[in-house]
């Protein structure tokens, strides 16, 4: 198809928001708007009751002995029963499950079976770390995906189409674990351009005054620009292996939205408008911005406690890593922490998302 | 030029799909038959950590394993629990999706249920299985059959709505073929196809979760040989330059995840064409 390049300046009013421009007035839709804002609030508390009970009862039902986990496999039965008194195992589960629930409401999350450690501290010590990690590579990973996505779908069925879909099958076959290794024989072993994936912040770094528990926000308020640099580029790996991982969801969902939105009649209006192809591609992503952002926020959702192994191998000090231990030693009330952060979390961001949705897309009713 | 393209594209599919499965088969078969050039369970504590040479070809891991008889090895475990996984996923997944295809109450309940539960992060949820049923094989493959199960009824509720629709359907209906057979001779075969592109998708997937947890050491007894566990042995070399030992088991998962792929977009292709 050939289109003429000239640049529309007696177009401006965009020609695809027209044509989907809804039936209901602006006032009426913005009532109808913070109705549905109203709705979902509500709905907050019951499903925040429903992701405790599932934690609770997730560790509480499943076979396997946390006194046994603590002692041993060499314990003898007397120690066990102390040890399980001690942690209030051998009350009723129903009583249990009262007492943590009244606990979870004022915040208190139970103690660590191991550490002693409140679970609550650790929650805030270790989450501002992982929500830094996860926003930096989904940023990332929305930039390379979304550009490359775009591209697939304009291009679709010619050679640039091809090579992405070959890039996006190459990064989906390669487990996250494996891409963190590589990259770091890559980078610090064979080019040492990156320094040794231990934590987060150099030995001659010092840790910035506890403000707000995110590192980076916290070496910003203290001036400590060293320090951000140090932890930047710690930050390459991590956030590169993370975000190769959601590369390729970012640029399929692009891919096949632009690919079609090209074929759609608001396209074909805006060419037929004589509007430049740089135009009709920002056309083409806007209608592809819902499901851009679904994923967007799905993603976020699997990545908050799901960055665990990549974390681990960074020894990033994240809530991933933190709840990964906590598994393994049958850490239950740390367990327990783990899931309904995490299932808050997701919460959190499906309700920002629909929120979001339903105020960018005129094609939605709500009520 | 179009013409040409249109009688090459076909062609093209079928040769993924061979490609995909003969590749496939051949690594389970070296894995059972094969005549392994070291034991893959017996290190040999005199040549560790040597690089690929003539003697072996994947080099040998910090306990003197040889890196290639366990990465053919390995196969023979991980590929059989990834399929399992996933055929039992796809039981149970598309068993549960026609039933959910019935415009019923519990339908919806269904469906709202699975969202909830679909939004905590799988991967550390199978972790958690796993581990809190202490650790065995078998749980890894129910880990797969949570994670895996919901997708399938997702696909199969999302197409047979759409064939329920159909005249067919109404037709049966009419003539007063009970609920069942509806579902299981008239729904059944005409989702087959997807069932199928599912099935190899969620093979590979499950192949990840599998390689996931035994990177962690989850569900693995140590002298068995499992990608997951030998790219984890290798972890720590990388930073000290032996590459090969997490390179070569990992690039297996690497190619059989691929050929699973070229095998669901070539039954894809295959089946839409001759569906229509």
């Amino acid at each position: 198809m050939s289109t003429t390049n000239t640049e529309a300046g007696d177009a401006p009013s965009p020609a695809s928001t027209e044509l989907m421009a809804p039936a209901v007035g602006a006032p009426r839709r913005r009532r109808a708007f913070w109705g549905l804002v109203a709705k979902r609030l509500a709905f907050i508390p019951l499903a925040l009751f429903a992701v405790i009970t599932i934690s609770f009862l997730l560790v509480s039902i499943m076979p396997g002995d946390p006194a046994l986990a603590i002692l041993g496999s060499t314990a003898n039965e007397q120690e066990v029963a102390t040890v399980r008194s001690q942690l209030g195992l051998d009350r009723p589960l129903a009583e249990r499950y009262v007492t943590y629930v009244g606990g979870v409401l004022q915040g208190d999350f139970g103690r660590s079976f191991f550490t002693g450690q409140p679970i609550r501290d650790e929650i805030v010590k270790y989450l501002p770390a992982s929500i830094e990690l996860v926003v930096m590579a989904i940023l990332l990973a929305a930039l390379v995906g979304i550009s490359i996505g775009t591209l697939a779908g304009y291009c679709r069925g010619r050679a640039p189409d091809k090579a992405v879909r070959v890039v996006i099958a190459g990064l989906e076959a390669i487990p996250g674990f494996l891409a963190g290794l590589l990259l770091i024989f890559a980078f610090f072993y064979l080019w040492r351009l990156v320094p040794s994936p231990t934590g987060r912040l150099g030995i001659v770094n010092i840790y910035p005054p506890t403000v707000t528990h995110f590192l980076l926000i916290d070496l910003i308020l203290a001036g400590d620009w060293n320090g951000l640099r140090s932890t930047l580029h710690r930050s390459m790996l991590p956030v590169l292996t993370l975000a190769l991982a959601a590369i390729p969801l970012f640029a399929k969902i692009t891919r096949t939205t632009v690919g079609g939105a090209m074929g759609s009649k608001q396209i074909q209006y805006a060419r037929a408008c004589g509007l430049s192809e740089w135009r009709v591609v920002q056309y083409a992503l806007l209608q592809a911005r819902t499901p851009i952002l679904t994923y967007t926020a799905m993603l976020f959702g699997a990545m908050v406690g799901g960055s665990a192994i990549i974390e681990t191998i960074f020894s990033w000090q994240g809530l991933g890593q933190w709840g990964l231990k906590a598994i393994v030693a049958l850490d239950i009330p740390a367990i327990q922490g783990f899931v309904i952060v995490t299932g808050f979390c997701t919460m959190l961001v499906y309700l920002v998302l629909d929120l979001v949705v339903a105020a960018l897309d005129p094609r939605i009713q709500h009520g | 030029m179009a013409s040409l393209l249109l009688s090459a594209a076909p062609m093209r599919r079928h040769v993924g799909l061979v490609a995909g499965a003969l590749f496939l088969a051949a690594l389970l078969l070296a894995s059972w038959f094969l005549p392994l050039p070291y034991d893959p369970i017996r290190p040999d504590a005199t040549a560790t950590l040597q690089p690929p040479s003539a003697q072996h070809w994947f080099g040998t891991d910090s306990v003197g394993f040889d890196v290639f008889s366990r990465t053919i090895a390995a196969a023979g475990r991980d590929l059989p629990i990834a399929f399992g996984g996933a055929l039992a996923a796809a039981l149970i997944g598309v068993f549960l999706g026609l039933l959910a295809t019935t415009k019923g109450r519990g339908s919806a309940l269904l469906m709202r249920s699975l969202d909830a539960f679909q939004a905590f992060p799988l991967l550390v949820l199978a972790i958690a299985i796993v581990t809190l049923t202490g650790n065995r094989l078998e749980m890894v493959m129910f880990a797969i059959i949570i994670i895996e199960a919901p997708r399938f009824l997702r696909l199969v509720r999302a197409e047979g709505l759409a064939i329920r629709e159909a005249r067919f359907i109404e037709a049966a209906e009419v003539i007063g073929a009970k609920p069942l057979r509806v579902l299981l001779v008239h729904l059944l075969p005409n989702v087959s196809g997807v069932i199928a592109v599912q099935l190899s998708i969620a093979t590979a997937s499950s192949l990840m979760v599998v390689a996931a947890l035994s990177f962690l050491g989850i569900g693995v007894s140590p002298p068995d040989p499992s990608w997951g566990a030998m790219i984890q042995a290798g972890a720590r070399q990388m930073t000290g330059g032996q590459w090969w030992v997490a390179l070569f088991p990992g690039l297996a998962i690497f190619l059989v995840v691929v050929c699973l792929n070229l095998v669901a977009d070539a039954l894809d292709v295959i089946l839409e064409r001759s569906s229509r």
